[in-house]
């Protein structure tokens, strides 16, 4: 690409009356933008004209000096065939320097300039990546239950062929279980029919639905748009994206032979067995019951967590009972009762029929007989032991456990550690891994989708509730996390619509998630590899494949483009076409440090895009401000943050570091899942190197900003300037 | 305790809006709102649960219930809609109707209230007292009147009660504070209770 470049100074939001703007144009020439255009309101209609003019000129390189790149991104977006590089004149500069020199500010806009300069100099258009071949189009739903049924109607009826491949002989699931549902439409007073004979003849009756039933998945090979899935009965498919909808196990009610005398009768059953009674029609002669809620759930020996559809379902199992007999005593006990949205109605429902709710403390009730039981329990309500006689029954709402293999990955700790050590870590890790799998992946990183603690495949589950760490595969119902049926049967459009998005960034060429729509993606140069393999173990999402000799083999459908191989990377033959270990090296590099005896200090705040950016924004807006001596540079994630950018900085006289990124952890808000924690891993590994330096390692810090952590912003940047100060000037200075 | 259905069925059909608490989710609004609650031992919350329970003794005896000064502001906030104020009435009510007196002051205090209501066909300051005091006779009335002395002085001072309306013919002579047509309103007030009758046997 000829590269015709042009630079756009705004004078608005009281740029023009903080800076002296042919100093900032002089500083931004030094890094080869020559030509510059003022104006005084630059994101008016005027001024996004005046660059428009140029671009249809021929301009396709622009240096826009105005706001943070998180502002006005409409009015400053000039098609994918032009590079526009954002200085945040007025976020970084103006608004957060109230208390800074007039030339201590001015050094700061120039710095900003010079660095946004070279970053567009250095910088080239992307060209989106184009799998060799056709894209497949096709749409694979492993598990014919509500979920997958949904989303195999959901995605057909968009188009799309479907293949949905369910192990038992008949498509259904747990829906082929189930007797009735509760109340699920206004005024919610009335059981309602099964919908699973709806959804066979839709199913059925669409001709881009292949079902294949009897069947499970041996092997899936390859990435987003070409996917290659071999059968157990020898089919072999193609497929764009896929789905996992493989629902949910009943916890195993053995385990509470202790607690809640399971097995010492058969009239103890649990929620799953009542449902098969009373779709029997087993249900006559009940006099006396009780359910009880939480059993084996929110229970540290148990399930620790809400399966979130016992509560309902033992509303509607107790209208059974009320339908039947209206005049059976009906209990329930239980610890809270969760019934949000509309299903409360149905809660209440349950009472208009003269249910009774006892709400029990946190021991389980005593339950002893055989034929009729005795059930003991407190009563918080009526604050005493009460007893509940003659039970024709006792059902034990137990929750549910997802269907699918637990994954657990060694602690990030284990890298660099002595050998033996993180050999037993990786150890540990592999036996509480479960051996089997749902899809089989050829991954690099192992057949299944990476899992958090309780098995439940890991993803952001407000923000991107389908998402797995394996791009192009998504989850949906009831093995994501414990939902009811109709947020199950939601749950199969919801991953049905990420599936085609999927399908269609294949396409395009382009990042699907988070870094939507972005055609950049890391290109490998083969001949420097050293085949380490820490860019094929570090991915986050298992995107890099090894051949037998350990060459990585990415699979760019697969990549999210967050940039943590290129952080991994010893090599440093990981690049971007617009964000590479070069361009942000020359940025750290295109900063003036002053000489020791100007006594003013220099900091690079290298800051996550996703969280610590917008803070920083944002704290900035609110009036914060803080040295005029911290230069921000914008990451992808903070594990894209190649180590040599750390001697960069300090081989060329900067004094500190802060990496300023998201929460690591199991309560992690990384986009990028491991980028937080791997920048902090590896940094904890840099004091040796810097020790070798004779240098403080105070002088770099990781910090952690949350998105909503303005207020920190300012504070953070203080106290670490105070620690440079009580360090001193870096040494390297001048050098 | 066993738990029993028995006494639940029983409020549900023969309290006056008895069937009302079935919704009751047992979140306390109401006895953290009621400004007698302090002088009650369970409130109306608890006392549901007690319904639920079987504990037909323990609810009907209760002071409780008959405590409700009719203030509204347990069934103004009350978020499962439950008419509170009622369902304590008519479990009052129904105590009495089962010859269970939960609390004594407040049976004579009503039932004069409502003789007087029956008698004139309106609620005045004088009769109502008088009534409630002379229904233990006449020296332990003269002797409960002279207790709540300040509470009269205390009325005639904000002209509530008139010292004119002790004098005769006001209140021995029928008729003359009467409304007019009460002999309607009696017959009204019988209809009424006959069909109440009707319905608790």
């Amino acid at each position: 690409m000829s590269k015709k470049v042009c630079g756009y100074l705004c004078k608005g939001c009281g740029i023009g009356d903080a800076l002296d703007l042919g100093g900032l144009k002089k500083a931004a020439g030094e890094q080869g933008v020559k030509e510059f255009k003022e104006h005084d309101v630059l994101c008016s209609p005027e001024g996004v004209a005046m660059i428009q003019a140029d671009v249809d000129a021929g301009t396709n390189a622009l240096l826009i000096a105005a706001c943070s790149s998180r502002a006005k991104t409409d009015e400053f977006s000039f098609g994918n065939q032009v590079l526009v590089e954002r200085v945040s004149l007025r976020e970084q500069v103006v608004w957060c320097s109230a208390d800074a020199a007039d030339d201590d500010r001015q050094m700061l806009g120039e710095d900003y300039m010079r660095m946004g300069g070279v970053k567009l100099t250095k910088s080239e258009l992307p060209t989106p990546f184009q799998l060799e071949g056709e894209v497949a189009k096709a749409v694979l739903v492993v598990g014919g239950g509500i979920s997958g049924l949904n989303a195999a109607i959901a995605a057909a009826e968009a188009g799309n062929q479907v293949y949905l491949v369910e192990k038992e002989p008949e498509l259904g699931g747990f829906l082929r279980t189930i007797n009735k549902l509760g109340p699920q439409t206004a005024p919610y007073r009335e059981l309602e029919d099964n919908p699973l004979p709806g959804l066979l003849e839709k199913v059925s009756g669409n001709p881009n639905i292949k079902a294949f039933t009897g069947a499970t998945v041996d092997k899936t090979e390859g990435a987003p748009g070409n996917f290659t899935v071999s059968l157990s009965n020898g089919e072999s498919l193609r497929a764009g994206a896929i789905i996992q909808a493989t629902g949910w196990v009943p916890y195993d009610p053995e385990k509470l032979a202790d607690e809640l005398a399971y097995g010492s009768s058969p009239n103890i059953v649990t929620n799953v067995q009542f449902e098969q009674k009373a779709k029997e029609g087993g249900l006559g002669g009940i006099n006396s019951i009780a359910f009880i809620q939480c059993a084996g759930s929110r229970d540290a020996n148990h399930l620790p967590y809400c399966s979130a559809f016992c509560c309902l379902v033992s509303c509607k199992q107790a209208m059974y009972v009320k339908q039947a007999n209206p005049e059976a005593s009906v209990y329930v006990i239980y610890k809270d009762l969760r019934t949000p949205s509309q299903s409360e109605e149905v809660y209440r429902e349950a009472q208009r029929q003269g249910v009774i709710f006892i709400r029990r403390d946190e021991t389980y009730p005593t339950i002893t007989g055989s034929d009729k039981l005795s059930l003991e329990t407190m009563d918080v309500l009526l604050n005493e032991k009460v007893s509940l006689e003659e039970l024709d029954m006792v059902v034990l709402a137990t929750g549910m456990k997802p269907n699918n293999p637990k994954v657990v990955e060694p602690p990030l700790v284990a890298f660099g550690e002595d050998q033996d050590a993180a050999k037993k870590l990786v150890e540990e890790a592999k036996a509480q891994t479960e051996d089997w799998s749902v899809l089989n992946l050829q991954y690099r990183q192992g057949p299944n989708l990476p899992t958090l603690k309780y098995a439940m495949p890991d993803s952001h589950f407000i923000c991107f509730p389908y998402e797995t760490r394996r791009t192009g595969i998504y989850t949906a119902g009831t093995v994501r996390r414990p939902m009811r049926l109709t947020q199950a049967q939601d749950d199969g459009v919801g991953a049905a619509m990420k599936a085609i998005q999927a399908i269609r960034a294949a396409e395009a060429g382009c990042a699907v998630h988070p870094r939507s729509g972005d055609e950049s993606f890391p290109e490998f140069a083969m001949q420097r590899c050293t085949q380490c393999k820490r860019c094929t173990e570090e991915c986050p999402f298992g995107a890099i494949n090894e051949d037998e000799k350990a060459n990585p083999l990415p699979n760019p459908t697969r990549c999210r483009r967050c940039g943590v191989c290129m952080g991994a990377c010893p090599e440093r033959i990981i690049s971007f076409k617009n964000y590479s270990v070069d361009i942000v090296g020359s940025q750290i590099k295109a900063i003036e440090v002053p000489e020791e005896d100007e006594e003013k200090p220099r900091v690079v705040v290298l800051a996550c895009e996703n969280d610590a950016l917008p803070a920083i924004d944002m704290a900035a807006r609110l009036g914060k401000s803080w040295s005029a001596f911290v230069r921000f540079i914008p990451v992808r994630c903070l594990g894209s943050v190649n180590l040599v950018w750390i001697a960069d900085a300090l081989s060329s006289g900067i004094d500190g570091l802060i990496l300023m990124g998201c929460r690591r952890g199991d309560d992690y808000q990384c986009h990028f899942i491991k980028g937080s924690e791997l920048a902090n891993v590896r940094m904890s590994k840099i004091s040796e190197t810097l020790q070798r330096l004779v240098l403080e390692a105070d002088r770099i810090k990781v910090a952690e900003v949350g998105i909503t952590d303005h207020d920190k912003v300012a504070g953070i940047i203080n106290e670490f300037m105070e620690v440079i100060d009580s360090v001193g000037p870096n040494p390297y200075k001048g050098f | 305790m066993d738990y029993n259905q028995t006494f639940a069925n029983e409020v549900y059909e023969k309290v006056d809006s008895g069937a009302e608490i079935k919704v009751c989710m047992q979140c306390g609004v109401c006895g953290a709102t009621c400004p007698l609650r302090g002088e009650m031992k369970y409130g109306p919350r608890q006392i549901w649960s007690l319904i639920r329970a079987g504990r037909r003794d323990e609810v009907l005896n209760n002071p409780d219930i008959m405590l409700c000064t009719s203030c509204y502001t347990c069934k103004v906030r009350c978020p499962r809609g439950v008419p509170i104020m009622e369902v304590m009435h008519g479990l009052a009510h129904y105590a009495l109707a089962q010859g269970i007196v939960p609390r004594a002051e407040t049976a004579k205090f009503g039932k004069a209230f409502w003789e007087g209501i029956y008698d004139t066909g309106r609620v005045d300051e004088a009769v109502v007292p008088i009534k409630y005091c002379l229904q233990d006779g006449l020296v332990a009335g003269l002797k409960k009147s002279l207790g709540m002395m300040d509470i009269g002085l205390a009325l005639m001072k904000a002209k509530r009660m008139k010292p004119k309306m002790f004098i005769p013919p006001n209140i021995f002579i029928p008729g003359v504070h009467k409304i007019k047509g009460v002999k309607q309103l009696q017959r009204m007030l019988d209809k009424a209770a006959a069909i109440d009758a009707a319905k608790e046997a």
